[in-house]
């Protein structure tokens, strides 16, 4: 009897959990600044489980073949068949024509069982280069981003060299301390997003934001609720009002909810595309809700315009002076670069760091 | 020395059922015999009492209904006797090849669901049996509505379908993450080593 049900459970297997080849196909453009020197999928596999579960283990080398330094880059991964799209992206890097640069891509893809072996796709979504032009089909909408995170790059990079030149390099790395500090007190709370039917949560009560306004913001949010339920909000809207000269086409605002403890913590970002003229007042409402892993009592909401982009394709972003704020300091996360140079101070020294920012 | 009739020939012979020639020998010897004389006396005055016996009984009386009663006189005594009659204990005995049994095709059950039932899969079923459980209280509406991406320390995860899309970076704990209301999800992760920063997302379109 025990003979027959180790066959069973062999024949089971056999039958059922067979490993799969795992195709890749990397699709560079054929005029891309970037081109591939070499892939290492090793690691990879395809499994099938009742569904094909897919582990991409990937490093990949890349080189700078254009004429412009790349200062970010953006791989796009998909899978026939399966769920949405995944991006991942470099943000602070500084690759010179020619120079060479590494990029590990590590997912894990659950799709319906369907013939044939598995593939993956990798695709390039974009390249931005140091003078802000970008290369890419931009298929995840990655350019604002990048743009965003070169500014700010931008911005905190002659922050620390002004800092460096006015009041030396022991002030360099008081400011790298508290910076790292600030990293290691984040607190975050793990999140969900749903989409769509945000109206039927199950909520108790209707909340009011609190904007923070920052002065030097092109565009104002005021007037803004959402629906607040037991570890949930949802359904959030707000007026916009642009008050600059130039006019907007998207912009987006900081989330940030007080649980019943008086913690502070940014829980989400709320993008909007609309246009508004110079002066013009516009409503933002998302049917969109926002869930937590952990049981939170939300007592209030605030919110803070985190970047603005106008009709031009420029981006306004908060200056370093607009963040020292003490309600927004804690809450927003120090940009790509920052925490790139507060962890070269933390390994290499104050001699690395100073090195790092006099090289652009 | 003379032999004496056995008793049943005595008895025949009261009763008229020997043969004529056997009747005739039994009859010669009792004449001789005072001791087989008495005996066959004595079976015939039995004879006669039970023919006075019989002349007593009520007239035209069913036998076989009468047995019949007996017989369900004698059945109900033996019932009683059984209620007040104290009992062993029986415990049932249980073999322990049936339950080696059932125990196998439950891990084979188990084994094959695992190896062949979606994560995803399973958890819907869970999430609807509880929903069942608690007539729908325990699940928000929006459990079940659309793609899900969410953002952890485990990195970032898009739900739809069915299907599932998470990336992560070689082992590395996200230093940050968000989700955006326009269906994304971002995780940041630094290189120990080099400093170097990756940006992890997903997006449900």
């Amino acid at each position: 009897m025990t003979n027959k049900i180790y066959m069973a459970l062999a024949a089971v297997s056999a039958l059922s959990l067979h490993a799969q080849g795992l195709n890749h196909k990397i699709d560079f453009p054929k005029d891309s600044p970037v081109s591939l020197l070499s892939a290492d999928f090793g690691n990879s596999n395809a499994t099938a489980r009742g569904a094909n579960l897919i582990e991409v283990n990937a490093a990949l080398s890349l080189r700078n073949s254009g004429q412009k330094r790349i200062r970010s880059m953006t791989l796009m991964v998909s899978a026939p068949d399966a769920a949405g799209r995944g991006s991942v992206s470099v943000p602070t890097l500084d690759a010179g024509p020619g120079e060479t640069f590494s990029v590990h891509i590590g997912t894990r893809l659950v799709r319906p069982l369907a013939a044939g072996n598995p593939i993956v796709e990798v695709t390039l979504d974009g390249v931005l280069f140091d003078d802000l032009s970008f290369f890419g089909p931009d298929m995840l909408h990655s350019q604002r981003s990048m743009i965003m995170w070169e500014l700010e790059a931008q911005r905190d990079r002659k922050y620390f060299k002004s800092l460096l030149a006015s009041r030396g390099a022991e002030e360099l790395g008081k400011e790298m301390r508290l910076s790292l500090a600030r990293q290691a007190d984040s607190s975050q709370r793990g999140v969900q997003m749903v989409r769509g039917r945000a109206t039927n949560i199950d909520a108790e009560r209707e909340a009011q934001f609190a904007f923070l306004d920052i002065p030097e913001s092109p565009v104002e949010a005021l007037n803004g609720v959402a629906r607040i339920g037991s570890s949930l909000a949802g359904a959030p809207r707000f007026e916009v009002r642009n008050r600059s000269s130039r006019a907007v086409a998207h912009l987006e605002v900081g989330w940030i909810v007080k649980d019943q403890q008086g913690r502070e913590f940014l829980a989400a970002s709320m993008p909007a595309d609309l246009k508004l003229a110079p002066n013009q007042s516009g409503q933002v409402a998302q049917d969109a809700a926002l869930r937590f892993d952990r049981p939170v009592s939300i007592q209030s909401m605030s919110g803070f315009v985190s970047s603005v982009e106008f009709a031009d394709g420029t981006q306004w972003i908060p200056s370093r002076g607009a963040l020292d704020q003490p309600r927004l300091r804690p809450l927003v996360a120090p940009s790509p670069e920052e925490q790139r140079l507060s962890q070269i101070y933390n390994k290499r020294g104050l001699p690395a760091l100073i090195a790092e920012l006099n090289k652009f | 020395m003379m032999r004496h009739v056995i008793e049943t020939d005595l008895a025949l012979c009261v009763a008229g059922d020997l043969p004529f020639w056997r009747s005739a020998l039994v009859n010669l010897h009792v004449r001789r015999c005072d001791e087989c004389r008495d005996l066959l006396e004595a079976l015939r005055a039995d004879r006669q009492e039970l023919r006075r016996s019989v002349d007593d009984m009520p007239a035209n009386v069913d036998w076989d209904q009468l047995a019949a009663e007996m017989t369900a006189n004698i059945r109900v005594g033996l019932a009683a006797g059984e209620c007040v009659t104290p009992r062993e204990r029986r415990v049932p005995t249980i073999s322990w090849r049936p339950a080696a049994i059932a125990a196998g095709l439950v891990m084979l059950m188990a084994g094959a669901w695992w190896l062949n039932i979606p994560r995803t899969d399973t958890e819907a079923i869970g999430r609807a049996l509880r929903n069942m459980a608690t007539g729908g209280r325990a699940i928000s509406p929006q459990e079940e509505s659309g793609p899900v991406v969410g953002a952890s320390s485990t990195g970032v995860k898009l739900v739809e379908n069915g299907g599932q899309m998470g990336i992560e970076q070689r082992g590395l704990q996200p230093v940050m993450y968000s989700v955006s209301t326009q269906g994304s999800a971002s995780a940041r992760y630094v290189d120990q080593d080099t400093g170097q920063v990756t940006i992890t997302a997903v997006y449900d379109q």
